[in-house]
């Protein structure tokens, strides 16, 4: 069996006496499209803080290709290649789009600082290269005609696609993606998915947060159902559509 | 001769403290550092400048040890207050300069407390007031320029970038793979390597180094630079260092000549406040706003932009 590409192994994290993530154990595999579906405050977000290394875990580990990551600092999680899109955007607001796609870039020769003074040869070929990657992805959210603009003057779905798009940017092995689809009109968050479903066959897993299950449904490989910090069902889509239990978690007990 | 000669101390002061601004510059406008404590450095390379030229140490190595000794001050600053917020880190190194000046000031042994040190001029052979300042000018906008040059490139370089992103949102940043504590400790080195410089130049052409000569009010001096210049604009930074210096030293001068109900001094500072209030109240972004990360690659694909829309329109 291949093994997964990340482990999550009876992870709890409370935050004062409640459970936010109560022994939860998942796999995700390389590529796909992972989902991560439950109603609000089920805990998805938190799960996805832990895996960055924003909280530490109470109890248990998580394995990237094998190593135990629980340690690790958000910056060391990120030179792994597990990369995070915010669910609210943290844009550098007044740097320019093309900037914010820039910084995230993995393995930059110029942003040690010696390097940025004297090697200056070798990382202004790295950038060439860097800046026509990022025009491509921008291209792609349709957003290459606002590169030069500072990111304040986005508007909120530009907003969200930027955040996204600065998550493939750094060329991930896993992309956390928190609702990429939210505040998007519906033909752009099909197209996104579509775009998301490429780079996925080009090796990147993707683990989603979204509430547009009729969306999600249609991409996803495989998903997680959360509610009140555990994992009530996993599966693929079409078998969880079926499940009974999937309607009770989303439209309250019936 | 005395307009002169007064005109050329005024470009002295301006280019040291050009130097301090632009370092300044470098922990505030661009990694977002809010060090209310630029004068503890200034103090180190100052006193470590005056120390060293005593025992006959040449003028270029005191002034490098100035800087190198500041620096790593600014390390050990660095270790805690880096993990304080930023509010927090303003009081702290605020309240090390003042520690600072006041060891200098009590520990008699050190460099004479109250009394100061002489410091022996770098140039003897400098026969008059006017080849003195000349050869100040010389020796302090060669440093000044070689600083202008290491933040200028830094500032458009990918470390310059992270920098800025580390100052927009430091989280984000560090979500992004940036070690936020390596580049502040790595800013704060270097802003207080080159305070430090400044310091043991300011040393070397006052021949005197005092205790009271660093009081807090040279920090805020300097914020006024950078703030009024523009945060995060390099030539903003040294248009406010020359405009706050020819201010400063004008008052000087005018207050011998008007008489005034008030004690001059005071009035300066109560124009300098008066000015923080309204640059941050009508022009918060300074004279110059931040200027734009600009790498070779950057630079040539967005002139290719600017000349097609030309051709279009």
């Amino acid at each position: 069996m291949e093994e997964a590409l990340l482990r999550i192994s009876e992870v709890s994290k409370h935050f004062g006496g409640v459970y936010a993530v109560n022994g939860v154990s998942l796999d995700i595999n390389h590529g796909g499209i992972c989902g991560l579906v439950g109603p609000n405050g089920s805990g998805k977000t938190t799960l996805f803080n832990i895996i960055l290394g924003l909280h530490q875990p109470d109890r248990g580990d998580i394995y990237f290709k094998e190593k135990r990551i629980n340690n690790l600092a958000p910056h060391q999680i990120y030179e792994l290649g597990i990369v995070n899109a915010f669910q609210i955007p943290r844009l550098f607001f007044n740097l320019s789009v093309l900037d914010n796609m820039l910084v995230a870039a993995r393995g930059q020769q110029g942003d040690r600082l010696l390097n940025s003074l004297f090697l200056r040869k070798r990382w202004q070929e790295q950038e060439k290269g860097l800046i026509d990657e990022a025009m491509g992805i921008l291209e792609v959210v349709e957003l290459s005609h606002l590169a030069f603009s500072p990111a304040a003057e986005l508007s909120g779905g530009q907003r969200r696609l930027l955040e996204v798009a600065r998550g493939i940017m750094a060329k991930p092995t896993l992309l956390l993606l928190d609702e990429p689809a939210a505040g998007i009109n519906p033909e752009l968050a099909n197209k996104i998915f579509q775009k998301l479903e490429e780079f996925s066959r080009n090796g990147i897993a993707f683990f989603i947060v979204e509430h547009r299950l009729e969306i999600l449904f249609d991409f996803a490989t495989w998903v997680y159902v959360m509610d009140k910090g555990r994992i009530v069902i996993a599966g693929h889509p079409r078998t969880i559509i079926d499940d009974p239990t999937f309607y009770s978690v989303y439209l309250g007990e019936g | 001769m005395g307009p002169l000669l007064y005109g050329l101390d005024v470009i002295v002061y301006i280019g040291i403290f050009g130097i301090v601004s632009l370092s300044l510059n470098l922990e505030f406008g661009f990694a977002g550092l809010a060090n209310f404590g630029k004068v503890a450095f200034f103090l180190v390379g100052a006193y470590t400048y005056a120390l060293l030229s005593q025992i006959g140490v040449p003028f270029y190595l005191c002034l490098i040890a100035g800087g190198l000794i500041s620096a790593i001050f600014g390390l050990v600053v660095s270790l805690p207050a880096l993990r304080l917020r930023a509010d927090y880190l303003a009081i702290a190194v605020l309240a090390f300069g003042e520690i600072l000046r006041l060891i200098v000031k009590s520990e008699y042994w050190l460099a004479r407390g109250d009394w100061g040190i002489r410091v022996l001029p770098v140039f003897p052979w400098a026969g008059s007031h006017l080849a003195y300042r000349l050869e100040n000018i010389g020796l302090v906008y060669f440093c000044l320029c070689i600083c202008f040059l290491v933040v200028q490139l830094l500032a458009n370089s990918p470390y310059g970038r992270a920098m800025r992103a580390i100052r927009e949102d430091e989280v984000a940043a560090e979500a992004l793979g940036k070690n936020r504590s390596k580049f502040k400790a790595q800013a704060l080195m270097l802003g207080s390597a080159m305070a430090g410089v400044a310091g043991g130049l300011y040393a070397q052409y006052l021949q005197y180094v005092l205790p009271d000569v660093f009081m807090p009010m040279v920090t805020f001096t300097v914020w006024i630079m950078v703030l009024l210049g523009g945060p995060a604009n390099n030539w903003g930074v040294l248009l406010g260092a020359a405009l706050v210096e020819i201010f400063d030293r004008g008052t000087n001068i005018i207050k011998d000549y008007i008489t005034l109900p008030v004690d001059p001094t005071n009035l300066q500072y109560i124009l300098f406040g008066a000015l923080i209030i309204f640059v941050l109240l009508y022009r918060p972004q300074g004279l110059l706003k931040e200027s734009t990360i600009k790498t070779k690659a950057l630079r040539s694909i967005f002139n290719g932009r600017s000349s097609a829309k030309n051709k279009r329109s």
